[in-house]
């Protein structure tokens, strides 16, 4: 947009240059030149403007989201709650994203269906969620905001679906550029976890270093600050709870799908012992460009003793990078996580399947092409390479009786977005997998899905 | 525990309630500490016994962590103590925690007491004892309320239940079984958590390399899969149990040792009868008893339902070679062939456990576990005995009796 306009600024001066009479009189040259100097002052504040836009994330992906729905679609990496922020503040002009006393709701939803192909039997089709938001703006310094999410069509003590509130907190902004938030918020690391709408990722699936070693949808309780800077830099720093190592279960296979996964407690009725604390950071400096990382950590033993995890800590650290040069989208993300004091409480699980990892990790690659657009459509085919490993390392055990860390899976995943609009996906992937392991969920399998946002 | 007896007026309209509801009550409150002294005194007193010689302790020795202390297959009682019995006696330890019965979502039976579940709670558990022929041989309440009448705790009762507990002998014996509960529910000699084993799990004793290699592989699901129905890692924090409360089809040998048997057409089917009689219809739980919890497993003097083995490593032999070499556990047929399942009509063996390890695998084929390897086994089960003592490196299940205080 800048480029842009800073093209046309050229144009009209040297179209202004070649529009000047060659004998006209002083006079009206000289009106004509200051004329052409008031219009190139007020250019040069709009650019500057636009700049200033630019550089804060939260306005740079609103002023995206209102342009074209695909870029929007793929512009996620905003370091703020996504799309829903956006639409909340679009029409804003204050800190908290709304006339005051004013409240707005959002949703988003998707439907998929997942074909093994060695498995057709285990075909299955799934309402896979269905999101109610809302923000409401106190005044204008203050909002409480909420996610309300339904899983798996019907919710009941006899039925496997799942109702959840996935974020509940009040920000207020202590400033222009900085503010706190209080509640139960989404955990600020990697490309996905806050920005998990359907329309915001390739692929029917959400990836799987995003769900496996960074738990997405990952939310704590707890008090976080946040902020950005001119330059685009934006910041989150938080305190709060933490997964809960004393529910881990070694008899089952959850810990190998995830092991936080298996392990977080979405403030419910959370242990809360021992505080964990965390830090990410976004710079958007350049547009089209992202890079960020964060750091995750805290002890998760809740000061349980039965298994002896009191001691264990967790630290979890990603970086990532998002790169959209024209029509192109690339990404790339890497993570780690490790579990400090492991070898007393797997020595009370010596046999079982699951012990503890001391180590895990991920990270993938992914390139898209915004092949064809016409209208408000884009059809947009994509390929993602993951590698992640839940167990890549374990605590030393007594000799001949400690368990083999997991082979690392592979995944190639490669398929087609279309959006409708930026509003409305349908989706279509093929999945291949090194290791393929059905228990854990990975085997070759082709998928479609449906995805929407409001 | 609110004890309703203290308010004799509300007693008879409260009784009811209580039968339903006591194995909650004792679950939510602790009890009161007189009510638990006289439980303790009444679950030793042989003068509830037609024969005079035969209280709860006398099958459910403390030093055997309230089970059998004889080999026996079954015990016997009566007038005379001349009547066998017809299952081996279960410990009754670790059964604070235990649920009425019921089928769980994935339609499991689980939960209850006795071998066959059908006792919701303690206090309903207590009453077959006083009555069976087999055991303590009461005609009635009356007949046990009149011995209780004349015991020499009579004023303890009193003091507790009212003076005048003695009058209505249904009320009295459902006060005898309440205080039995209540000390059975309550006292720590019934759930001590005083093996090696959780001292290892508080990290203040280590486990040799025998009996961690023994742990591993009772829970490896490859090899003893023991952990499969007997979890041994601690859930919410406590402490494992070492029971899922299901129920599990063995096809355990027919016991010969057991009088009974020598009638052909009698069978002990668990679940669906002859005992219990309410899931009669269910001829696919035939067969089925539940598990019991391993703590302890090591002092016992005899192994299943019917005890039908005495020793633990033959115990353990039996899990592993049931398929892989039948004929060391069942008889032979007129046609030569091995008569799997013995103990139960043949119309009912396709309820016998042969798909999880270590069941799953062929005659002939090798056991899941080698001999070396029940050894380690044993060596780890070895140390779920209560009343483990660092200094000497025992156990001893009677070092958490406390004794009975007047």
């Amino acid at each position: 947009m800048m480029q842009r306009t800073s093209l046309s600024l050229a144009t009209l001066l040297f179209c202004g240059a070649l529009a000047a009479p060659a004998h006209a009189d002083d006079a009206a040259l000289r009106a004509e030149v200051e004329a052409l100097r008031a219009e190139v002052a007020a250019l040069k504040a709009e650019v500057h403007g636009m700049h200033l836009q630019t550089a804060s994330p939260a306005t740079a992906a609103n002023a995206t989201a209102t342009t074209s729905a695909p870029v929007a679609a793929t512009n996620s990496a905003a370091p703020t709650s996504g799309a829903r922020d956006v639409a909340a503040s679009s029409s804003s002009n204050n800190a908290s994203g709304g006339a005051a006393g004013s409240t707005s709701f959002w949703g988003y939803g998707e439907l998929n269906y997942n074909h093994p192909t060695a498995r057709a039997a285990d075909a299955q089709a799934d309402l896979r969620r269905a999101v109610l938001g809302f923000n409401h703006v106190f005044d204008d310094a203050t909002r409480v905001y909420g996610e309300l999410e339904w899983e798996h069509a019907i919710a009941s003590a006899d039925d496997k679906g799942e109702s959840e509130i996935e974020q509940l907190y009040v920000e207020h902004a202590l400033g222009a550029n900085y503010g706190v938030r209080a509640g139960l918020m989404l955990v600020p690391l990697g490309l996905l976890n806050e920005h998990h709408e359907p329309v915001n990722y390739y692929g029917v699936e959400r990836n799987y270093v995003e769900t496996a070693i960074i738990p997405s949808t990952w939310r704590e309780g707890g008090v976080a600050l946040y902020g950005n800077t001119e330059s685009g830099l934006s910041w989150n720093l938080g305190i709060g709870t933490g997964p809960n190592l004393g529910k881990w279960d070694a008899t089952a296979s959850e810990g190998r799908e995830s092991p936080l996964g298996s392990i977080h407690q979405e403030l419910q009725l959370a242990k809360a012992r021992d505080p964990s604390i965390y830090a990410a950071a976004n710079w958007q400096g350049v547009p089209g460009l992202l890079l960020g990382g964060g750091v995750f950590t805290g002890k998760i033993g809740q000061g349980q003793t039965a298994p002896p995890v009191e001691k264990s800590r967790l630290t979890l650290g990603e970086v990532h990078a998002r790169w959209q040069p024209g029509p192109f989208d690339l990404s790339a993300l890497y993570v780690r996580g490790e579990i400090s004091h492991t070898q007393d409480a797997n020595l009370t699980f010596l046999g079982q399947p699951t012990p503890v990892p001391k180590e895990f990790w991920g990270g993938y690659v992914q390139g898209a092409w915004r092949a064809v657009q016409w209208g408000e459509s884009t059809l947009a085919p994509f390929l993602r390479y993951e590698a992640f490993n839940t167990a890549s390392a374990y605590a030393a055990q007594p000799q001949g009786l400690g368990a083999m860390p997991l082979p690392t899976e592979r995944v190639w995943t490669a398929g087609l977005n279309y959006f409708l609009n930026s509003n409305v996906v349908f989706k279509f992937d093929y999945q291949h997998f090194n290791n393929a392991d059905e228990e854990l969920g990975y085997g070759k399998r082709f998928n479609l899905g449906v995805g929407y946002q409001f | 525990m609110h004890n309703p007896f203290r308010s004799p007026c509300l007693a008879r309209q409260i009784v009811v309630l209580l039968c339903l509801a006591s194995a909650g009550v004792l679950h939510a409150a602790p009890a009161d500490p007189e009510l638990i002294r006289l439980g303790a005194k009444i679950f030793r007193d042989t003068s509830l016994s037609a024969s005079g010689k035969q209280a709860c302790a006398s099958c459910h020795d403390p030093a055997h962590a309230h089970a059998q202390a004889n080999d026996a297959a079954v015990q016997s009682g009566g007038a005379a103590l001349a009547v066998s019995g017809f299952r081996a006696t279960p410990s009754l330890r670790y059964l604070n925690t235990a649920l009425p019965f019921f089928f769980a979502k994935d339609g499991t039976p689980t939960g209850g007491l006795n071998r066959d579940g059908r006792a919701a709670d303690l206090v309903a558990q207590a009453q077959r004892p006083f009555f069976a022929a087999h055991e303590m041989a009461n005609a009635d309440a009356a007949a046990v309320v009149d011995k209780l009448a004349r015991a020499d705790y009579t004023e303890q009762f009193r003091a507790i239940f009212g003076a005048d507990i003695f009058a209505d002998a249904e009320l009295a014996f459902f006060a005898a079984r309440y205080a039995l509960a209540a000390y059975q529910g309550s006292a720590p000699e019934f759930r001590p958590f005083s093996s090696k084993f959780d001292l290892f799990l508080a990290r203040k004793t280590a486990l040799s390399a025998p009996e961690l290699r023994g742990f591993a592989l009772f829970n490896r699901a490859d090899k003893g899969n023991c952990a499969a129905c007997h979890p041994s890692t601690p859930r919410d924090g406590a402490p494992p149990l070492f029971t899922d409360y299901s129920y599990d089809n063995l096809g355990v040998p027919r016991n010969y040792a057991i009088p009974a048997t020598a009638e052909t057409s009698y069978f002990d089917l668990g679940l669906c009868g002859p005992d219990r009689t309410d899931l009669a219809a269910r001829t696919d739980l035939c067969g089925a008893f539940k598990v019991p919890t391993l703590r302890n497993v090591a002092s016992r003097r005899v192994f299943f339902h019917n005890g039908r083995f005495d020793s633990l490593s033959e115990t353990i032999e039996f899990y592993v070679q049931r398929d892989t070499n039948p004929a060391r556990w069942y008889p032979a047929s007129t046609d030569g062939s091995v008569r799997k399942f013995d103990d139960l009509p043949p119309a009912y063996a396709r309820n016998v456990n042969t798909s999880e390890a270590p069941y799953n695998r062929q005659q002939g084929g090798s056991p899941a576990l080698s001999a070396a390897e029940i050894d380690d086994v044993i060596a780890f089960l070895s140390t779920l005995t209560d009343g483990y003592d660092p200094a000497t490196g025992t156990a001893d299940p009677a070092r958490d009796v406390a004794p009975i205080a007047d």
